[in-house]
């Protein structure tokens, strides 16, 4: 092991942890917070030594901590296996890396493998705030090799400012940009995504789950991210009628709806002529289910997707990235007209031993009403009447959860009044199940598409009827119309005095849909089509790679080019000084002639300057400078800014009229 | 910041220098880059050939340098018959003596002027042109130095053809520079016209400079300082006289020698302690214009080349 011959300056490595933390923040965020202590504790502690001028400790020692730091990230993922895990250990291991940076290479590593660090974010998040973020740290990073890039006593650079860096360093990433649309247009898309592993991807983030137990979708309701974005071709439906259907559950133990494995459809729903469908696309964000989100009733289906009897849609696979269908939805459907026996038994089979109140008073009911339709009112009527609230603030439930919220708790919300109202559905012998899914959303009006977000998740009852198959009840909106009419936010509470805060975040969310479509939504499909647009037959997958081969040949040879073409780079900074002075002197028509000798020159055009004298002076400084090697370094500096400062104005021309 | 200006060594050498140029500019006024190039060349311890017409100025021109620099001067009226002894010098026997005594010729000076060259045999020609290279003269078989310095300004009429022998173009590289002339303007000639001619101003001249002061000032001027990028235009001009399709050869790497030589020469003559690209320039015709043999069909001269070349090229 090589002790390290000098010291490195807290400059270039205070570049470079800001550059890592930059970096690994976002991952930090989601990881368990005592690696993240670990991660700052290392990198406070690098700048210290930097500061103080200590010494790295020895190898066994780093070799230790090292150990140890993966032990604990081992412990803290149950393993080292996953994204989360992974890209906690590459953070874990840089920061590690802060025990022995100790050359320059070590620094240009740190910061080059940030650069990964940062765009490894995109596997968890494609979030359009994260680009911008991405855009930050990679701005920092490419400065803190320029940074870097100053030791280097065998490149010298000049040295420049912070401000200096920041601004090479944007140029660079400015330049790079054509280069980057390039491979982002014509890379060949994948019809799957190559990542898509269903593990612990949404960072803790609940979707819509495959089974309701009243009190489980809390939590949901306080997420304001998209669950997912509509556009419709013609009229949205109206706020009453915009049950985004998910998950049908059939089967309930006593706490726990979930859902019968019921078979698919093999063929579409017959749909009535002469029926006002709704046509819609709807992007999806990534929620680790299978299931599509649809009007009632789906009735064309994307070719991907299957649509259950239950008029469940799913896809094969998880959703784990942004994804987008168009359905057809007709809301006059009738599902079902005949119940078959099987299923009838399904739909009413209740748990023996549960909610004897609400059984009882279901048979009173039974008793009374011989009409289903009746019966139906009744009960809504009931729950209107009756102090029931609708609250997110509210008690969980026992072993007989309807009838401790029918007759007891009397406040709750959604999956609460679905749950209890079909039991009493149930238990009065008529066939019922819960749907969970989302509904309402907002409408954004400079957008044209409908925005629909996890705090708008909900559930409903579908009941089956004689005559009208399976019919939506949804005794939440007996309740609290509200809720239904303008959305979950409005009767949650609180955030009255919000509205700019929630009119700034519809309008970022139209952003986030312009992103959406135009650049995570650009697929296999969309390349296509682009392709075709600009006149360019199908291409397979290679000959999409050819094409790009070939876009990328052409911009680097217009990069050759223009290389090629500029006159030669001068090593001499005072030269290259006078050579931005005579491009600056040429633009006003006074440029040096080709052979033309710097002082010759500036004795040609010196009476047509306003500072004709001062350029003149600049000349033979320059002359002294590079002719005659004199000069040192400070004068040399005076000069490059004397040059660049220099005022090039055009010397008031005596009028010919005045002077005749 | 050193600005190009006065040398940092021998001040005093130098404006005996400015005093010596000031004299001869005095006399043949409105001709002062000429006679810098004059300076040059003496400086740059060459030979100078001035081509031109009679009566413009060249046998004053050599006068006044001459009498500026101290030392003796003579002129050869260069003639058909004349004989390479003439030149030279005859070794005579002495009868007291019983034993040949080499009597020097007129070449025998620190200054020559050698007029109308190009009228004496090729014979002739050739023992002045073995004389200007070798610094010495060998006359049956005892070898004899000349004077230091030794600089001849050689004058050449391009227009009267008539029974004259041209000097080859091999012999004219013996020349360091070549220039002409030309006509005062018009003002200066009114000036010529009306005031008292100034040959006379020639008998009360006082020399400034003295032989040794002379070769102590070429000594400096192959001293002065030449930076990379000036060297890199001194190559980059040489180049191009070679690659330069109206050429048939390009200068060689003497002639590139002397171009810097001359161009530091120059640069102790404008006062100046280091070389700029502006000296480089303002030689170079006149040292590249005879040496550069245009293909008959490109209808250029030398001189026109150098010129073209000196446009098209940039400088460092």
């Amino acid at each position: 092991m090589n002790r390290p011959a000098t010291h490195l300056p807290l400059g270039p490595v205070a570049w470079t942890v800001a550059t890592f933390l930059v970096a690994a923040l976002p991952h930090l965020l989601a990881m368990p917070p005592v690696l993240g202590v670990v991660v700052f504790a290392l990198c406070g502690w690098r700048l210290l030594v930097a500061r103080k001028r200590w010494r790295l400790p020895p190898g066994w020692l780093r070799l230790l901590l090292t150990i140890a730091a993966i032990g604990l990230l081992a412990v803290s993922y149950g393993g080292l296996w996953g994204r989360r895990a992974a890209t906690g250990m590459l953070c874990l291991m840089l920061a590690a890396k802060m025990m022995e940076l100790s050359r320059l290479r070590d620094l240009r590593m740190v910061a080059s493998v940030s650069l990964f660090l940062i765009a490894s974010q995109f596997l968890f998040n494609e979030r359009l705030v994260l680009l911008v973020y991405l855009f930050g740290g990679v701005l920092l990073a490419l400065a803190a090799l320029l940074r870097i890039q100053q030791l280097d006593v065998n490149r010298r650079t000049a040295p420049g400012g912070d401000v200096a860096l920041l601004r090479q360093s944007a140029l660079l990433l400015v330049s790079a940009l054509p280069m980057a649309l390039a491979l982002w247009v014509t890379f060949p898309r994948l019809a799957e995504p190559l990542w898509g592993l269903p593990d612990e991807v949404m960072d803790g983030k609940t979707g819509l789950s495959d089974s309701m137990s009243p009190g489980s979708i809390a939590n949901l309701f306080l997420d304001d991210s998209p669950a997912f974005r509509a556009e419709f071709a013609g009229e949205p439906p109206p706020p009453s009628q915009r049950y985004w259907r998910g998950p049908v559950l059939w089967r309930f133990d006593g706490d726990t709806w979930e859902r019968a494995f019921l078979p698919s459809r093999t063929e579409a729903p017959r749909v009535p002529p002469g029926s006002n469908d709704y046509r819609y696309t709807v992007q999806l964000e990534p929620h680790e289910r299978r299931w599509l989100f649809a009007l009632d009733h789906p009735v064309r289906v994307p070719q991907d997707a299957r649509l259950s009897l239950d008029f469940q849609l799913t896809r094969r696979n998880p959703i784990t990235t942004l994804t987008e269908y168009s359905v057809r939805s007709n809301p006059d459907f009738t599902d079902m007209p005949r119940l078959p026996v099987t299923l009838r038994q399904l739909a009413v089979s209740l748990p023996e031993d549960r909610n004897p109140r609400t059984r009882e008073m279901a048979l009173e009911l039974r008793e009374r009403f011989e009409d289903d339709r009746a019966l139906i009112d009744h009960v809504l009527d009931w729950l209107r009447t009756e102090p029931f609230y609708y609250s997110l603030e509210t008690a969980p439930l026992g072993r007989h959860g309807a009838d401790e919220f029918l007759f007891d708790l009397r406040t709750g919300y959604c999956e609460y009044y679905a749950s209890a109202f079909a039991v009493m559905m149930r238990a009065a012998d008529i066939p019922a199940r819960v749907v969970t899914g989302y509904q309402g959303g907002f409408w954004q009006e400079g957008g044209q598409y409908l925005l629909v977000r996890n705090s708008d998740a909900h559930a409903w009852v579908e009941v089956w009827l004689e005559g009208s198959g399976w019919t939506r009840v949804d005794p939440t909106a007996a309740v609290s119309p509200a809720r239904i009419r303008s959305g979950a936010g409005s009767v949650a509470g609180g955030g009255e005095g919000l509205e700019w805060l929630r009119a700034l975040r519809n309008r970022y969310d139209r952003l986030q849909h312009l992103w959406n479509s135009w650049v995570l939504g650009f697929d296999a499909d969309r390349q296509q089509r682009m392709m075709n647009f600009f006149g360019l037959p199908n291409l397979s997958r290679t000959g999409m790679a050819l094409l790009m081969a070939g876009v990328l040949g052409l911009i680097v040879l217009a990069l050759a080019w223009a290389w090629l073409r500029q006159p030669a780079r001068s090593r001499d900074p005072v030269r290259r000084a006078w050579l931005r002075l005579a491009r600056r002197m040429q633009r006003r028509g006074l440029g040096p002639g080709l052979g033309e000798t710097p002082l010759a020159w500036a004795e040609r055009v010196a009476h047509r300057l306003a500072d004709g004298a001062r350029f003149l002076e600049l000349a033979r400084d320059y002359c002294a400078i590079r002719y005659g090697d004199r000069g040192n370094e400070a004068d040399r500096q005076r000069f490059i800014r004397a040059a660049r400062r220099f005022p090039v104005r055009r010397a008031v021309e005596p009028r010919r009229a005045a002077s005749v | 910041m050193n600005k190009p200006s006065t040398a940092r060594s021998g001040a005093p050498l130098a404006e005996d220098l400015a005093r010596a140029r000031a004299t001869v500019n005095e006399i043949i006024v409105d001709k002062g880059e000429v006679i810098d190039l004059a300076f040059s060349a003496l400086l740059a311890g060459g030979h100078l050939l001035i081509e031109d017409l009679p009566g413009v100025g060249k046998t004053t021109l050599a006068q006044a340098l001459s009498l500026a620099v101290g030392g003796d001067w003579q002129r050869i009226q260069f003639t058909s018959d004349m004989l390479p002894a003439d030149i030279l010098g005859v070794s005579m026997f002495r009868r007291e003596g019983e034993q040949f005594e080499f009597r020097p010729g007129p070449i025998f000076a620190n200054v020559v002027l050698a007029d109308e060259i190009n009228r004496a045999t090729p014979r002739t020609q050739s023992a002045l042109l073995e004389a200007m290279a070798e610094g010495q003269v060998t006359v049956d078989g005892r070898t004899h130095e000349l004077p230091r310095p030794f600089f001849v300004i050689a004058t050449q009429n391009p227009l009267d053809l008539t029974g004259t022998y041209p000097l080859p173009d091999s012999q004219l590289d013996r020349f360091l520079l070549r220039t002409r002339i030309g006509y005062p303007s018009a003002a200066e000639e009114r000036r010529l016209l009306t005031e008292p001619d100034r040959r006379n101003l020639l008998k009360d001249m006082e020399p400034s400079l003295d032989p040794n002061r002379v070769m102590e000032l070429i000594g400096l001027a192959g001293e002065l300082h030449v930076s990379e990028p000036v060297l890199d235009y001194i190559q980059a001009l040489v180049a191009a006289t070679r690659s330069h399709p109206a050429v048939k050869a390009g200068l060689s790497p003497r002639a590139a020698l002397a171009l810097i030589q001359t161009a530091r020469a120059h640069a102790l003559v404008m006062q100046q302690d280091f070389c700029l690209p502006d000296n480089v320039r303002t030689v170079f015709p006149a040292l590249a214009g005879h040496r550069l043999q245009p293909v008959a069909e490109s209808g250029m001269d030398g001189d026109a080349v150098a010129a073209e070349i000196l446009e098209s090229t940039p400088v460092p």
